[in-house]
């Protein structure tokens, strides 16, 4: 037994000597070529259906250019996006990570805040500095500056920015019902109930991931306080209260919104399946982002569907905005070994035709000057384009100590939360900014 | 004197033995516990290569006291002991209920043994998942069934109230099969001989149970009540995949993992807040610590008295 095993042993390593000796000398001479090292390039996305599948199709495109390149492309759910972000980045496990447009950092009026996120990241050094990338100067001067740069440096490409204040709306359940589009806040409500009165439900929701329910109230956040900036420095310095006469206005509303324009049972329904209920054409609105778009289309291509601004007000010029934020970016990990390949990746997909094929796919509204807004969306946009603002959430910090109630969410009531009274609701909001306030003083 | 691993280097081999479990418990137990402890004095954020700061007691002072924000996880506190107060007892309950049964030569018991422990195989996104489907409020099978007597609910988005009781059922049904399983064990070590001896006498079928069965089935009654009670404090997986982040139904676990992983505010941008996050855990570990403590006293005290 031992004899056979020794001489079992034997042949393979005179087999596998004489294969060496036939095959190519790894250094025969300046003349061979040599072949790229493989490498498996490790991407992380958010889930959003129509970017993934871009994605997926722009890796394969990407992998059969660079034969030696293999993208390995992992999806989270956007929520899970900076945890899943963090640990990777620390456990250097990721070399391109898609990252949400720099919020704005902390202001001079925040007092003992902790810094977002992404400004962690860059302070950890786990963000590769990508000032001098030849890529970044197919994006807008304005997007580089706001969305991903730092302390006068680069450190992510945004790829679009979406609007998050809009309703989608069914063109034929309006045209059917002989309901005009609506252009203010009193229009909507008697929209909402010439829908109900023919068993139509007027709004979905994905409210099952929650924030889908409350960005839908942005415009009647927006239509209140148009300069959301300045929104977030009242409320810091105490010039504007939660539950001052005009906020108690927003919450009247809110409370209207979610009680009677959001359909019963919408607290189920998935961020990613609302699109497809809207398309389902039984419900006549749907109050959500740009992003959505491509979704609807592709759950039933021939729909007919428009986009407006939500009318929070019942004057027509407070509802002209689109509020929103720079979504999808890309950054590089500072420690990555795939640093060429990282770099190459990003290259190649701010390629101008590759980011217009990007920003037909998912939506955006696009961040690179020469991208022509090709989509639907685009079209349904563009007449409020010159009126689009980023959005409170972007600019908000919570002072440390602030209740869990401290922000202007429509949630809030029921049936999602526990009040009913637009007064008893705003004092509570108030209260818990105001301890924040206090406690940092 | 004799050793029973002899004389010389054999002396040690115990303790060689020992070694490697050492090694497994404080790398992956104690070592992360302790540095936890350290962390909570720091403000850490959990980033490779960011600084780290030594703080004091400010985490435990802004946990504890700090503004509104301390009063919602002193709710979140409460709330975890409710939560632990309802799974424990139900549990328990329903566990040691199911187990009395199936312990019965009834026909087809394996099969129910099978379907009541099923859940605890599941992980808790799979779980989640089977209960968003049954609890779907558009037309899901609990929706249609309230439908028919004219009721309506929102269930896991509804009311926090209402959402927070769904996932103590959630909880229950996913773990009641190990509380069932320690129980069947545990019956299956009575003698049949105290059976047939308490019949001969005269028993009841109750005071069978509470003479004969109850008193003899004490260690698997401390050691599900131990895990139950240890199990829920610590739980917060369900709550994630459940509920998520929502006003009114965090309990302490998983405010501490929203905290550390920057998911408190509902935006994208929340800090990564690890040191005060592991001062949140030190609140949590004493309080299952003190809970731990009394309950595991009591129980020691009861097999004493009833075992001897």
């Amino acid at each position: 037994m031992k004899k056979t095993l020794f001489s079992l042993l034997a042949l393979v390593v005179i087999a596998s000597l004489s294969l060496a000796a036939c095959g190519p000398a790894a250094t025969q001479g300046p003349a061979a070529t040599q072949a790229p090292a493989a490498v498996t390039l490790k991407v992380l996305v958010h889930q959003n259906p129509p970017m993934v599948a871009f994605m997926e199709a722009f890796n394969k495109t990407f992998q059969e250019k660079h034969p030696n390149i293999t993208v390995d492309m992992s999806v989270v759910n956007a929520g899970d996006l900076s945890t899943v972000s963090q640990t990777r980045l620390a456990a250097n496990d990721v070399d391109v990570v898609d990252i949400f447009g720099f919020a704005n950092a902390a202001q001079p009026y925040m007092k003992k805040v902790d810094a977002p996120n992404w400004q962690q990241l860059i302070e950890a050094g786990l963000l590769m500095d990508l000032t001098d990338q030849a890529f970044v100067k197919n994006y807008d001067e304005a997007t580089i500056k706001d969305a991903g740069s730092y302390n006068g440096k680069v450190y992510a490409i945004n790829l679009g920015r979406v609007s998050y204040s809009g309703i989608y709306y069914n063109k034929d359940l309006f045209a059917a019902n002989n309901v005009k589009v609506p252009t203010t806040w009193s229009e909507l409500v008697a929209a909402c109930e010439a829908f109900k009165a023919a068993n139509i439900p007027c709004m979905t929701a994905g409210g099952k991931d929650g924030w889908p329910i409350f960005v839908g109230a942005y415009g009647l956040i927006g239509a209140i306080y148009p300069d959301q900036a300045g929104l977030v420095e009242g409320l810091w310095n105490g010039t504007i209260k939660w539950n001052d006469a005009r906020s108690l206005e927003m919450w009247t509303k809110m409370q209207i919104y979610v009680r009677d324009m959001i359909e019963p049972g919408a607290s189920g329904i998935p961020g990613d399946g609302a699109p497809g209920r809207f398309a389902s054409g039984v419900v006549a609105m749907f109050p959500g982002g740009t992003w959505y778009a491509a979704a609807i289309d592709e759950a039933k291509p021939e729909f007919e569907w428009g986009y407006i601004p939500f009318p929070g007000s019942d004057n027509p010029e407070d509802n002209k905005y689109l509020f929103g934020k720079y979504d999808q970016g890309w950054a590089v990990a500072a420690n990555t070994p795939n640093k060429e390949a990282a770099l190459l990746y990003l290259t190649e997909f701010s390629e101008p035709a590759n980011y217009q094929a990007f920003a037909n796919a998912v939506g955006f509204i696009p961040t690179q000057p020469t991208a022509k807004l090709e989509t639907r969306i685009g079209a349904e946009v563009a007449p409020y384009l010159a009126n689009f603002r980023v959005g409170y959430e972007q600019y908000w910090i919570a002072p440390k100590g602030a209740g869990q109630f401290a922000n202007p969410w429509a949630t809030y009531f029921k049936p999602y939360g526990t009040d009913d009274d637009p007064q008893a609701l705003a004092d509570k909001v108030q209260a818990d900014l105001q301890a924040g306030l206090d406690a940092v003083k | 004197m004799n050793y029973h691993f002899g004389r010389g280097w054999a002396r040690w081999m115990p303790f060689l033995l020992l070694l490697p479990g050492l090694a497994a418990y404080f790398v992956i137990a104690l070592g992360p516990s302790l540095a936890t402890a350290v962390y909570s004095f720091t403000d850490a954020s959990g980033l490779k290569g960011a600084p780290v700061r030594w703080v004091g007691f400010d985490n435990y002072q802004e946990f504890l006291f700090m503004g509104r924000a301390s009063v919602d996880n002193l709710n979140a506190l409460g709330r975890t002991l409710v939560f632990c107060f309802f799974v424990t007892v139900i549990q328990f309950g329903l566990g040691l209920l199911v187990a009395v049964i199936l312990n019965q030569n009834l026909k087809g018991r394996n099969i129910f043994r099978t379907l009541y422990f099923m859940p605890v195989i599941l992980g808790a996104v799979i779980q989640g998942l089977i209960w968003s489907l049954f609890l779907y409020p558009l037309g899901g099978p609990l929706a249609k069934l309230l439908e028919l007597f004219g009721m309506r609910s929102e269930f896991l988005g509804g009311q926090p109230a209402e959402a927070f009781a769904w996932v103590i059922v959630v909880q229950i049904w996913a773990n009641m099969g190990t509380t069932m399983i320690i129980f069947l064990s545990g019956l299956q070590t009575i003698s049949t001989e105290y059976y047939e001896a308490a019949r001969i006498d005269g028993a009841s079928p109750w005071q069978v149970f509470a003479n004969v069965t109850w008193p003899l089935l004490t260690p698997s009654v401390n050691t599900n009540l131990t895990l139950n009670i240890i199990g829920s404090l610590q739980a917060w997986q369900l709550f994630l995949v459940l509920l998520g982040y929502r006003n009114g139904t965090q309990v302490l676990g998983y405010l501490i993992y929203a905290t550390g992983f920057g998911q408190t505010s509902g935006s994208v941008t929340s800090s990564f807040r690890q040191g005060y996050a592991a001062a949140a855990s030190i609140v949590l570990f004493l309080l299952v610590l003190v809970i731990g403590t009394v309950v595991q006293n009591i129980l020691r005290r009861r097999e004493a008295r009833i075992l001897g």
